[in-house]
């Protein structure tokens, strides 16, 4: 029994890490309809990013926690607008199709200059050791990723839902040209939106580059796997992708416990039964 | 270049029917050598690009192009796929008539290869793969196993550190082949000496996340964790290894196949402690620095040899020297490995050693213990020998062998 | 009654043209929608553009509000050129749209949808304003979804929430459409207090019958062209002629 709370949490730690990064491709997917396939990369780029500041400007990890997302979400903003921008409204294959591009592209370079079995990043002085939990020994750093990754998730979700500016890209989502008549610089706002989607990725690729590896394909590996938390979750849907994210992560790390062999198909598994139930996904809205 | 050769791959069919036999003339002294590993993947650090620079140092130390022969080395990606490497080793040997097939990790990949070599009377040479399949049930007249084999790694760290007292274990094991191999001869070794296996777990391959199983292994009581697995898994497994408190609760990792490119990705700080076999160390004697310092230069990010590259460089080395006796290329792959297992080898690298009827290389062993960063003097300063594991007990005994060419 | 405020920033003086159009031309794609429309409005009027459906008459207001990319031609609004504008720069302008079928948010609650238009100018209208003008809105405020409201209550949100932003100068399209006789009367009313309060606005309606209630001035669209153009004090005379180019 204690095995299985310890299992638990540990669920909940990767799911910190879904719901990170299924959370950005929600975002990303409701206001500029692209499923970013270049997600994992810049997730990827988030980790390097964070590994760079330390090693050639000194800037520790708490530097990086900020620092990383803006430099990479700019990166992102910067991809907006010189490819994405001139593929909006054309069908979602053209943009499935160019971000995987992107992917490959940003994570060949990487690979050519770094390698494939990585880099190591320290833990934080602050966040080292553990604590005894009675039931397992809990690392104090997996302990802040998962309050970390809830409270961002929280932040983004009453962003959205909650203050003036989320209203805004509700409405930009439902019908862009009429809330860039009332006076709002939609593109800008369409911008804007994915850098917080990658920012959010380079966010998690921070929080990862001390328990993972900081490697090319680390995004890669994971990408995969957030899709289907997307789709479980409902494509668009921001508390849906937060929850699924969670949920699934401890799905899984029962998995780990119960029948270690599956635990990496058991999310394709449930997708496929959630598409075969609810298309839409568990919280998503029939269009 | 990988590329080129997967599209003319795809032209099979046309380089078959161009492949008419140009025969061999007396005084070939030409040759051409193919390196076919992972160029971009999880096994392109401890081969990839720095096994085509062994390769090209191993020409450059024959000194055979003085004496007027040409030697062209060529490299490919085989993506540590059998069905891939199949095709780029069928083309080399019909069409762009290599000699030699060099380094090829990824044991699937390798068994492929070998039966091609085999079936085209060509050579494999193989540092990097680790089954002892090779060299046993899948043994081939035209195949050398070079570097180390899962008996090797199995004998060196099981045995060794079960005799040390680590008496009890628990595997974390890599759910395909290679895993279940390199656990199944390292229980073997274990039971051997004295050692009992308390339990396992089969994790995918391609782990990110280990905390459920090392929750798993730490619940065990073990006091001996082994990693039979490679590559990013074992890294990310013992990365997190520490995280969790285990090496610092008592229990002691071995990690069952890892390479310097490995140790160097996880920092000594995370490394230091673990247990590990290989058959080269930069840092053995001054014919290994010589080489390693040399070979260190010429890397794009200044890394030092793997014994993989290491073991290309030394495979290549005793196959010019093969042929140098001989006096002319036969383009005989069979011919060209019956004379190597003639000839001791001895090279500044692996020191002397020599090839076995089943194609098995055999060199000396050394046990290592990564060193902590306090005892770490300089950059790659990274390895404490811990004992040295004679050649003779490093690999398979010639009557243990299963392979159907000693049955002749 | 409502002090509703004169509409901000008037312009010099009631009469002069606010709005010139010019030879507009626009496409959807390669669909050539408009092929030379031309009229003025001037400050502090309300004018109505009839005609039968798919006469332009939408795409002419689309077309001013920038909500057509491709357009050619000339469209002045307080010496301001409009036609190389996006729409959200017309927008700081102070022209605003309450589009066909009102463009109700689904993914906003009622005050989020009143709330939406950001503010382009100083002197619009309070939310006190606006719930003196329009009650039912203040009683469904807290409604989760702006699209859960009854047509008549989804129009009259669609026309607050642009009497917020400052804008003077607004373009209503079909705000009558599928709605009962007695909120037809009080959009109705709606407008001609806005009139009286100064707001020059520019009508699309199918329902004449309304259309002449509130509207100083008629031009007729066919076939993406302005055809005619008339007063209301004219409008018993060219009954016959409506007749026709309407279909009535």
């Amino acid at each position: 029994m204690q095995a299985l709370y310890a299992q638990l949490l540990v669920g909940l730690i990767n799911g910190s890490f879904y719901a990170l990064l299924s959370l950005g491709l929600a975002v990303i997917f409701g206001m500029l309809n692209i499923i970013n396939f270049a997600h994992g990369a810049l997730y990827m780029m988030g980790a390097f990013c964070a590994y760079f500041l330390l090693n050639i400007f000194g800037l520790n990890y708490w530097y990086a926690l900020v620092l990383a997302p803006i430099a990479v979400g700019i990166f992102g903003m910067l991809l907006e607008r010189t490819l994405l921008k001139w593929i909006a409204g054309l069908d979602h294959l053209y943009g499935l199709l160019l971000t995987f591009g992107i992917a490959l592209i940003i994570q060949g370079v990487f690979q050519n200059y770094f390698g494939s079995s990585g880099l190591p990043y320290a833990i934080p002085p602050q966040l080292q050791g553990g604590m005894n939990l009675g039931f397992m020994f809990l690392p104090i750093y997996r302990g802040w990723v998962v309050v970390f990754s809830l409270v961002v998730c929280i932040a983004t979700w009453y962003l959205i839902e909650r203050t003036r500016l989320g209203a805004y890209l509700r409405a930009a989502t439902e019908n862009p040209n009429l809330v860039r008549a009332f006076g709002i610089n939609v593109p800008r706002m369409i911008t804007l939106t994915y850098g917080l989607g990658i920012g959010l990725a380079a966010l998690a690729g921070v929080l990862s580059a001390p328990i993972n590896q900081v490697r090319p394909l680390m995004g890669a590996d994971l990408i995969i796997v957030v899709f289907a938390v997307v789709v479980i979750g409902g494509m668009g849907s921001i508390m849906g992708s937060v929850i699924t994210g969670f949920a699934l992560g401890v799905v899984e790390g029962l998995t780990k416990y119960f029948y270690p062999e599956a635990s990496n198909t058991v999310v394709f598994v449930l997708m496929v039964l959630v598409l075969l139930v609810k298309p839409t996904g568990l919280t998503g809205r029939a269009t | 270049m990988a590329i080129k050769t997967k599209i003319s791959a795809l032209m099979l069919g046309t380089a078959l029917a161009l492949a008419a036999s140009t025969g061999a003339f007396a005084g070939d002294k030409n040759v051409k050598i193919g390196v076919l590993n992972d160029m971009s993947g999880l096994y392109a650090d401890l081969a990839g690009p720095g096994s085509v620079i062994a390769a090209q140092m191993a020409v450059e130390d024959s000194g055979l192009t003085k004496k007027g022969w040409k030697i062209d080395v060529i490299s490919a990606d085989h993506q540590n796929k059998p069905d891939i490497g199949v095709n780029i080793a069928r083309q080399w040997i019909d069409v762009d008539k290599v000699d030699v097939l060099a380094d090829v990790p990824t044991s699937s990949v390798a068994l492929a290869v070998s039966n091609v070599a085999k079936e085209k009377n060509s050579l494999l040479l193989d540092s990097g793969a680790g089954t002892s399949d090779l060299t046993n049930k899948a043994c081939s007249p035209n195949t050398i196993h070079w570097t180390y084999d899962t008996y090797t790694l199995a004998h060196g760290t099981g045995t060794a550190l079960t005799k040390a007292g680590g008496n009890t274990w628990f595997f974390l094991t890599a759910d395909y082949a290679f895993g279940a191999a390199l656990e199944r001869d390292t229980t073997a070794a274990i039971d051997a000496a004295g050692g009992k296996v308390v339990g396992a777990v089969k994790h995918p391959l391609n782990t990110a996340d280990f905390s459920s199983f090392l929750l798993q292994a730490q619940a065990s009581k073990a006091k001996v964790i082994g990693l039979a697995n490679a590559g990013g898994d074992t890294v990310n497994a013992i990365k997190q290894a520490a995280e969790f408190g285990i090496t610092s609760g008592g229990q002691k990792l071995a990690s069952l196949l890892m390479f310097i490119s490995d140790v160097h990705a996880l920092g000594l700080q995370t490394a230091k402690g673990l247990n590990l076999t290989e058959t080269f160390y930069w840092d053995l004697n001054d014919g290994t620095r010589a080489f390693s310092k040399r070979f260190q230069d010429r890397m794009k990010n200044h890394a030092m040899p793997t014994m993989v590259q290491a073991g290309v460089y030394s495979s290549l080395l005793h196959y010019f020297k093969a042929l140098d006796s001989l006096g002319e290329n036969p383009h005989d792959g069979a011919k060209m490995v019956a004379k190597m297992k003639t000839m001791p080898t001895d090279d500044p690298v692996f020191g002397e050693g020599t090839i076995e009827p089943n194609g098995r290389a055999l060199h000396p062993a050394y046990l290592f213990e990564v060193k902590s960063p306090a005892e770490s003097k300089g950059p790659w300063d990274y390895y404490k020998l811990v004992a040295t594991i004679p050649a003779n007990e490093a690999f398979t005994p010639l009557d243990k062998s299963t392979c159907p060419l000693l049955k002749k | 009654m409502v002090d509703v405020k004169t509409a901000p920033d008037a312009p010099a003086k009631a009469g002069a043209s606010l709005l010139e159009i010019r030879d507009l031309q626009a496409w959807y794609g390669e669909s050539h929608v408009l092929h030379g429309i031309n009229f003025d409005v001037r400050t502090g009027e309300v004018v109505t553009l009839l005609g039968r459906n798919g006469a332009g008459k939408t795409s002419t207001l689309k077309s001013i509000m920038g909500m057509i990319a491709k357009r050619t031609g000339s469209a002045r609004f307080d010496g301001h050129e409009l036609i190389k504008m996006h729409s959200d720069k017309i927008a700081r302008l102070g022209v605003a749209i309450c589009p066909e079928e009102r463009g109700i948010f689904a993914s906003l609650d009622v005050r989020e949808n009143l709330m939406l238009p950001p503010i382009v100018r100083s002197g619009g209208l309070s939310t006190e304003q606006i719930f003196e003008l329009f009650p039912n809105l203040k009683e469904r405020l807290s409604s989760s979804q702006g699209t859960k409201l009854s047509g008549g209550e989804q129009q009259m949100l669609a026309i607050a929430r642009i009497l917020r932003t400052g804008a003077r100068f607004l373009m209503l399209d079909e705000p009558t459409e599928g709605l009962a006789p007695v909120i037809i009367q009080q959009i109705g009313r709606t407008i001609q207090r806005l009139k009286s309060e100064g707001f020059t606005i520019l009508l699309v309606e199918q329902n004449f019958r309304f259309a002449s209630t509130v509207a100083d001035r008629f031009f007729i669209v066919e076939h993406g062209k302005v055809i005619d153009g008339f007063a209301n004090s004219e409008l018993q005379a060219n009954m016959d002629k409506l007749h026709t180019y309407l279909g009535v």
